[in-house]
């Protein structure tokens, strides 16, 4: 997959040493970016299904490392983090989880006889538009209300996680941490110098040249 | 105790000593015995010399040179901040530069005539003054919320402009005290020029005071001291005000040691305003944060310039009675 | 002994941590668990922080609990949404209802301060004809409270937070002059005035509570942009740097990480104390009275946990009314993408205001709404580009790379108070082993009216500053208010005027759960407002004698 990068040259993490990071944030980021790449709290079965969800959740470019969504849905799962509040439709978010897997995994096999994961991106795509849309299988989702599932947990948690990662920011031209440094220039079209310039067709080069010094 | 009203730690210290400091010094000026600069015949027909002329136009170079150092590093901070998005915004930086480049050299030159590029750079700095009130006045009511508190506090100052217009009308006026023959009282417009420089350095030093409120006034004049420079240098312009329209050719030493206090207030600003930045967040370790947000620190000798002129203008008076 | 703030309590063995300095400590007064002291304060809040404070300044023995931890910003608060969740109130609360509430980061806080640790600072007085909606507006219910008492409140709290306003507000009766200036305003929020002037409304820079300039040990506002995740500089002005302080200075106890799970009542039915959880165990503070502080949904499950034979349906709850009448705000948005580079996450997010629909009745439904510029960070827009527009996949992440381009509208709508939105509990129970709240809530015709010309307006305002790829998050909201509300009669409230219960003399609720109706602005004044007044006429009551303790 090919898209344009807007911000080229831009990686917020080169800002971990300035002031825009106090410690507390650097200590939070190490373990945000030291996530445990296996499963803990999921079986294998499970976890396969999950990193076939997130690959279609969000679809990441290739010519980066991807951001590990299922490694932090299973390490919510693991310290059964919690929103706060829950719909009280669904059972609690671990139980919820692993019945949502179960459910993609036997529709999978039901509709098309094979796993989750071994299915091509177009089936796995209709599976979660089924369930996004309420048209699952019942039978296989044990009472459990599909669409709502799909929009409290797999894109609620999955996008959350994507975007609490500073892969994600350079992508979005976010600032990313900020304090005790904050901004200056708060108009329209003003940029401070620990700010990422964005590319407009052409100047890509220039753009990315600017990006790197950004501290 | 914890107190929230007023900080704590070294920022307190800071402020206390800094405080105190300015204290003594604004008490020792005004109290100050030491020889009267200039000394005069109780007769009052002092004779008017080409050396005194020529020291009160060095004077006035000096004046105009710190008011263009304020300028110069006020703007450049401003304007960087504002990305020097057009390229106008380098005008005061330039002119800026060039007359306190001039006003050096006047301050250490002795001879009587005046210079063509002084001169030319006094008057070019003059007219950037004005278009630049007018180039911020336009940007004021351009905004959202056209001439706003919003605008008038975070919009481009309409005030600052004038302060390097004040440095190139100094500088002007001291190439007309220069060139003034022995014997002759100086004359400016066909007005004498200690009165002239007199009324000009006071309606500056009422617009800068303007600005510093405006200023302190967005501050919430959350710090004691910031009542000071709305409150000491509005006197002083009615001093001065007072001084440019009274007899001339009399001694004024409590307007003479109200000046110094004066000038001493602007530089002891800038250090007020450093310690601002430095209790900011993150303190001077943030300053390219803190420098643009904090208080600005060159703007306060702008007060100091003034203050100059107006003691240049004291001497002019003093020297050369004109009634 | 760990120094994690979420695992081991701070408050204790004579100190507090001082806010202001990484490590730092003031010193506490400490009262024993067996006599009781003159107030319990449950929640350090918006309703808790001030009264706490206020009472000790009266020369009170207070102790103020909470659930939650005690922060010191400086050191404990990260740059970073998704670990700033600590701050949130996580605890499973059950939702239902046709529109089932949304809960934690937009309403719920679990800290020493409460949920002004994360709140948008927005610190808005309501209409003066709010407080008679029902005799002047025609809607909802009457205040016991007289605006004009509740200005002066608004005045000293105003005063207390260093709100940081414009120079005249445009919109009510005169109010004196806010002690800080307003803020510069970002590029979102000129969006909001431009689209304001070209609608022929009038705008202004909201009133927030985060200093333009320094205040004591606060350094003015670096327009971080972290406001709703915690400020981690302390120029946001909240309850743990203002009154919970000075609350410390003037003899108060705080008491973190202690959760109170049930009042006491003893057999001449007064409350005489409370059993809190703190540090792995069950303990009683005994205390002469007892004031609930812990906001819509903890407060009534609070009351309806500590139900006893004598009072079956749970604590000050013979009219009925406790968990009655929930209310939130509609916070429905219409974003757009500008052409130029606006960074909306610069500074806090909602620096300018329009409320004129708050003061403008030619409308045809009641309530009024304001609408705030905005500058969600990435988590929180990303929900919104999933939860509301329901993207997801390529298309998600494609409209997320415009980010720096967003701008929104975002409303603070009053929705109508309704007895069956409510807060019951539920057959669950919490890590204490306590029941949990079950939150039931529904929206009305009239909020649907409203929400639908708001949105239309809202939009109307992004077409006219130019804002391309437009649309409306249609379902979200915030604050809450009511469960507990103030009357002038036992039957049909819960408290007087004066925040006192009908049932139990000497139980006190002091939150936003006794808000009669909500308003179209945030609440937070308006709750410290009343909770200021509360402490003057306890003060008073005990004064002449109507206190007897």
């Amino acid at each position: 997959m090919t898209e344009r990068n807007r911000y080229p040259g831009y990686d917020v993490m080169a800002k971990r040493h300035s002031l825009s990071w106090n410690d507390a944030t650097r200590k939070v980021m190490d373990a945000r970016l030291g996530v445990p790449r296996e499963p803990r709290f999921l079986r294998q079965m499970e976890w396969d299904t999950l990193v076939a969800i997130c690959e279609r959740i969000i679809p990441q470019p290739q010519n980066r490392p991807p951001i590990p969504l299922a490694a932090y849905i299973d390490q919510k799962l693991q310290n059964d983090a919690r929103n706060g509040f829950r719909n009280a439709a669904l059972p609690p978010q671990r139980e919820a989880w692993k019945k949502g897997l179960a459910a993609f995994e036997a529709e999978a096999c039901l509709r098309y006889e094979h796993s989750f994961h071994n299915l091509k991106e177009r089936q796995q795509d209709e599976l979660l538009h089924r369930a996004e849309t309420g048209q699952s299988d019942a039978s296989v989702w044990s009472g459990m209300d599909a669409s709502l599932f799909f929009s409290e947990h797999v894109m609620s948690d999955i996008i959350a996680a994507y975007y609490a990662h500073p892969t994600s920011w350079n992508e979005i031209g976010f600032g990313g941490p900020a304090g005790p440094r904050g901004y200056v220039r708060m108009q329209n079209g003003r940029r401070d110098p620990w700010e990422p310039v964005e590319a407009g067709p052409g100047d890509e080069t220039r753009v990315r040249r600017e990006n790197q010094r950004v501290r | 105790m914890v107190n929230t009203r007023t900080p704590t730690g070294a920022p307190r210290n800071a402020l206390a000593l800094l405080g105190s400091l300015t204290g003594a010094a604004l008490v020792g000026a005004l109290y100050s015995r030491s020889q009267p600069t200039v000394a005069h015949s109780p007769t009052k027909t002092p004779v008017p010399d080409f050396a005194k002329a020529n020291l009160a136009a060095r004077r006035l170079n000096r004046a105009a040179g710190t008011l263009a150092l304020s300028v110069l590093f006020d703007s450049a901070l401003e304007h960087y901040r504002g990305q020097f998005r057009n390229r106008a915004m380098y005008t005061p930086l330039v002119t800026a530069a060039m007359a306190l480049g001039v006003s050096a050299h006047g301050t250490m030159d002795q001879r009587q005539m005046p210079h063509v590029v002084r001169d030319t750079v006094y008057v070019l700095t003059a007219i950037a003054g004005l278009a630049g009130t007018g180039f911020h006045l336009f940007n004021v009511r351009r905004k959202a919320g056209g001439v706003s508190w919003q605008n008038l506090f975070y919009g481009a100052p309409v005030g600052a402009p004038m302060a390097i217009g004040l440095s190139g009308l100094l500088g002007y006026l001291s190439e007309r005290v220069r060139e003034t023959p022995s014997g002759q009282t100086p004359m400016v417009w066909g007005l004498p020029a200690g009165r002239v420089v007199g009324i000009a350095s006071g309606l500056g030093m009422a617009g800068t005071t303007g600005e510093a409120g405006l200023l302190h006034f967005r501050g919430g004049f959350h710090d004691p001291f910031m009542y000071l420079p709305v409150t000491m240098p509005p006197v002083t312009a009615l001093v001065l005000g007072r001084t440019a329209l009274g007899p001339a050719g009399t001694e004024r030493r409590a307007t003479r040691w109200w000046l110094r206090a004066t000038a001493i207030l602007g530089l002891s600003g800038s250090a007020f305003h450093a310690i601002g930045v430095g209790r900011d967040m993150g303190g001077w370790r943030n300053w390219e944060q803190n420098i643009l947000n904090g208080p600005p620190i060159p703007a306060p000798p702008a007060f100091t310039g003034l203050a100059l002129a107006g003691l240049a203008a004291l001497s002019l008076l003093e020297n050369h009675p004109d009634d | 002994m760990s120094d994690d703030p979420l695992i081991t309590p701070r408050a204790a063995r004579g100190r507090a941590p001082d806010v202001f300095h990484p490590g730092a400590w003031v010193p506490m007064k400490e009262y024993p668990q067996r006599e009781p002291v003159d107030f319990v304060v449950i929640g350090t809040g918006a309703g808790g922080g001030p009264l706490i404070a206020r009472l000790a300044e009266y020369g009170y023995s207070v102790i103020g609990f909470d659930a939650g931890p005690y922060f010191r910003p400086l050191e404990d608060f990260a740059s970073d949404e998704a670990s700033q969740s600590q701050l949130f109130w996580t605890d499973e609360r059950l939702v239902d209802g046709a529109n089932p509430l949304k809960m934690g980061a937009n309403n719920s806080g679990r800290a020493v301060g409460g949920s002004t640790v994360h709140y948008a600072m927005v610190s808005l007085r309501f209409r003066p004809e709010w407080f008679r909606s029902r005799t002047l507006l025609g809607y909802g219910t009457d205040w016991p409270l007289d605006w004009r008492e509740m200005w002066r409140y608004y005045a000293q709290a105003e005063h207390d937070l260093s709100i940081a306003g414009p120079v005249s507000y445009p919109w009510g009766p005169k109010r004196p002059r806010y002690p800080y200036r307003a803020h510069e305003i970002n590029g979102a929020a000129e969006v909001l005035a431009r689209g304001a002037e070209a609608m022929g409304y009038k705008w202004a820079e909201t009133p927030l509570a985060t200093v333009s300039a320094p205040r004591g040990d606060s350094p003015s506002c670096v327009y971080r942009g972290f406001c709703r995740v915690g400020c981690s500089t302390n120029a946001k002005q909240s309850q743990l740097v203002t009154y919970i302080p000075r609350a410390l200075a003037a003899g108060a106890e705080i008491r973190d990480l202690a959760m109170v799970g049930r009042i006491e009542v003893d057999a001449a039915g007064r409350a005489c104390g409370v059993h809190y959880h703190r540090n792995g165990a069950w303990h009683f503070q005994a205390a002469r009275n007892v004031i609930v502080a812990g906001y819509a949904i903890e407060t009534p499950r609070l009351l309806l946990n500590s139900a006893t034979d004598r009072f079956r349906d749970g604590l000050a709850n013979s009219s009925g009314l406790v968990g009655r009448y929930l209310m939130t705000q509609s916070n429905q948005a219409v974003y757009g993408v500008m052409d130029e580079m606006v960074r909306w996450n610069k500074g806090p997010p909602s620096l300018t205001i329009t409320e004129h629909w708050n003061y403008d009745d030619r409308k045809d439904f009641h309530g009024g709404y304001c609408w705030m510029a905005q500058g969600p960070l990435p988590v929180e827009w990303s929900a919104a580009m999933s939860g509301s527009r329901k993207l997801w996949g390529a298309p998600l992440r494609e409209k997320m790379a415009d980010y720096n381009h967003q701008v929104g509208l975002k409303m603070v709508g009053e929705m109508l108070p309704h007895p069956d939105n409510r807060v019951s509990l539920a057959n669950e129970k919490d890590r204490y082993g306590l029941p949990v709240a079950r939150v039931t809530y529904s929206w009305h015709d009239n909020d649907k009216a409203m929400i639908q010309h708001a949105l239309g307006e809202m939009q109307r305002s992004l077409e006219l500053v130019g804002a391309k790829d437009i649309w409306r998050q249609e379902n979200d909201t915030n604050h809450l208010a009511g469960t507990a509300r103030m009357g002038n009669d036992r039957k049909s409230s819960v408290v007087n005027a004066d925040c006192r219960s009908w049932d139990i003399p000497n139980l006190w609720i002091c939150d936003g759960s006794v808000f009669p109706t909500t308003g179209g602005v945030n609440p937070s004044l308006t709750i410290t407002a009343i909770a200021l007044r509360t402490a003057d006429r306890i003060q008073m009551l005990q004064q002449t004698g109507q206190l007897n303790f």
